[in-house]
């Protein structure tokens, strides 16, 4: 792609870096967070590994017959692939209509994004089980218009979860398409107007290349994180629908089976961190984020 | 008045604009909605609230549960805080004195993965640990380490963005007058970084304090954080005190988050930057 000015300087300053930089300092900025890693992060992996291998290994059978498990799993990355593909698409309009939108409807759109990017993510929830019971809001506003007199029948539904959890991953799909966009270079705008390019022709040929690697980095992050999501799945999806993570803690708090919560972890970690590092090394993830 | 890349997209940009508001009352509604709820006369949740009272702020604000939840939630937040931020500013300073850019990489890689780590297996993990080591039994040190592991890479990510933006040759400059690295970095690095800094903290702040699977797991008897206690309460029944509660605490989070683009401004106000391109709104210290 093309260089921006910000990686051009993070080049010049790690080149300057690397000439003034010593062992010590790298030892003493580097080695306590790397301690902290190895503490916070390994300790608890390593002890999910001994825990699930507490019965010798047969956990990671054992968990496929779990009765509600190959359904959550199967639920649990349709879930995450769909929520990312439309974050993605929504997010791709949402960043284009922030840059290129009046003032007005420009300072409206960056403020509710502001606004769910800081708000609790569970409240965000609640306000959507408001929206979706059945006789809650959205029941309300039909009835209102006299589309609708019976309750409805959204909530805890498979379909009645994608709103929700679209909402909540939005944000990490738009900001790296925003900044991308902030990048642009206008003069080529500009140049492939003057040079008579349609809307279509500039878009396609200066635009949209310089929004794929933004949108694609979202999108990894978007899916990632779906796939271990929680708090939302849980009060949105209900009983019905529980994901991986729903599972776990069912086999940890409620069917006191340890093994099996932590042999289904390895299984989400692992799936999760194989996914990420793959995309990091194919699309360079982790560099668009710092 | 129409900005470059808006006049590129020509008429196109109507529809675009039309689906971006639409998308955004997905953003916007859930929360409206949340925060009507809360001033009914009533004690029960309806949606159009019924007349309008501030009694269950009240009732909230004085209740001694949620109260000590909310000093618990806002004491291990703070200290999760501050660990993130010392080791998050010491990893994205660090990592540019890394000679192989090979290892460059893998380590961005690992302070950002905490990101995508799912909460629950390593809440479960946590647990463990936590379980299998006395002295760790009954405390909060485990809940505390771990979601500051969950918000380093919030602090790296976004003081690695101010990293970038240091001017290469201060370092060269200090070094040949003859400071060594620990005063080049508190009075020439650490200043510049100050503005980012100070948002990845309060973004790491806001990041653990709504941070509800850990404590669901790591949490002693008897104690429950704020976030704990709002999914307690929501899995009982919705009530107007709950949603009042939601409401003050995302009005908290705004305030304090609100504090970032009004000091920039300031900062930006004072300095005039001629490189400064107006007519971009844009988000200091969120990505970069």
């Amino acid at each position: 792609m093309t260089t921006t000015p910000v990686t051009v300087a993070v080049r010049t300053a790690s080149r300057s870096a690397r000439a003034a930089g010593s062992a010590t300092e790298s030892r003493w900025l580097l080695w306590p967070p790397l301690v902290f890693f190895a503490l916070a992060l390994g300790a608890p992996l390593v002890m999910l590994l001994i825990q699930s291998f507490e019965t010798g290994g047969s956990a990671y059978m054992e968990m496929f017959d779990v009765a509600a498990f190959p359904a959550a799993l199967v639920r649990t990355v349709v879930m995450a692939a769909v929520v990312m593909l439309l974050t993605m698409v929504f997010g791709a309009f949402y960043a284009l209509a922030i840059m290129g939108s009046p003032l007005w409807l420009r300072l409206t759109l960056l403020a509710a994004l502001l606004l769910s990017l800081w708000t609790s993510v569970m409240v965000r929830s609640f306000g959507w089980v408001l929206l979706e019971l059945p006789k809650g809001a959205l029941y309300w506003f039909l009835n209102l218009l006299g589309l609708r007199d019976e309750p409805l029948d959204f909530y805890q539904t498979t379909i009645g979860m994608y709103p929700a959890m679209i909402a909540v991953m939005l944000p990490f799909a738009v900001l790296p398409m925003m900044s991308a966009l902030q990048s642009i270079d206008h003069e080529q705008l500009n140049a492939a107007r003057v040079f008579g390019a349609g809307e279509l022709l500039t878009f396609r040929t200066v635009t949209w290349p310089q929004i794929i690697p933004a949108m694609i980095s979202g999108g990894v992050l978007v899916f990632v994180m779906s796939l271990g999501f929680y708090v939302t799945p849980l009060l949105l999806g209900g009983p019905s629908n529980l994901t991986v993570s729903g599972v776990i803690n069912a086999q940890i708090n409620q069917a006191n089976r340890p093994d099996l919560g932590a042999a289904m972890s390895i299984l989400l970690v692992g799936g999760t961190m194989l996914v990420y590092l793959i995309a990091d090394r194919l699309f360079k993830v982790s560099e668009k984020w710092g | 008045m129409a900005t470059t890349i808006g006049r590129s997209l020509g008429w196109y940009r109507w529809p675009i604009a039309f689906i971006a508001a639409l998308t955004s009352l997905l953003l916007i509604v859930p929360f409206l909605i949340l925060v009507s709820t809360s001033w009914t006369e009533g004690s029960f949740i309806n949606f159009p609230p019924e007349g309008f009272s501030l009694q269950w702020y009240a009732e909230v604000l004085t209740d001694k549960g949620w109260m000590g939840s909310f000093v618990l939630s806002l004491w291990t937040a703070s200290l999760s805080t501050a660990i993130a931020t010392v080791l998050g500013v010491a990893g994205a300073v660090g990592i540019t004195r890394v000679k192989s850019r090979a290892t460059q990489r893998w380590l961005r890689t690992m302070f950002i993965v905490p990101i995508a780590l799912p909460p629950i297996a390593y809440a479960v993990g946590l647990y463990g640990v936590n379980s299998s080591l006395d002295f760790l039994r009954g405390t909060l040190v485990s809940l505390i380490l771990g979601h500051a592991l969950i918000a380093l890479p919030y602090v790296f990510v976004i003081v690695s963005g101010g990293v970038a933006r240091i001017d290469p040759s201060l370092r060269p400059a200090a070094a040949t007058l003859g400071a060594r690295w620990p005063l080049i970095l508190w009075k020439v690095e650490l200043p510049s970084l100050l503005p980012y800094v100070l948002s990845g903290m309060l973004f790491a702040f806001i990041v653990v304090f709504d941070e509800v699977v850990l404590a669901v797991f790591l949490l002693p008897p008897g104690m429950q954080t704020l976030p704990l206690r709002m999914l307690h309460a929501s899995q009982e029944a919705f009530s107007p005190e709950l949603t009042a509660a939601s409401t003050l605490v995302s009005l908290l989070a705004i305030v304090v988050l609100a504090i970032i683009p009004l000091t920039n401004a300031a900062r930006a106000r004072r300095r005039r930057r001629p490189r400064a391109r107006p007519n971009q709104p844009h988000l200091e210290g969120v990505v970069e």
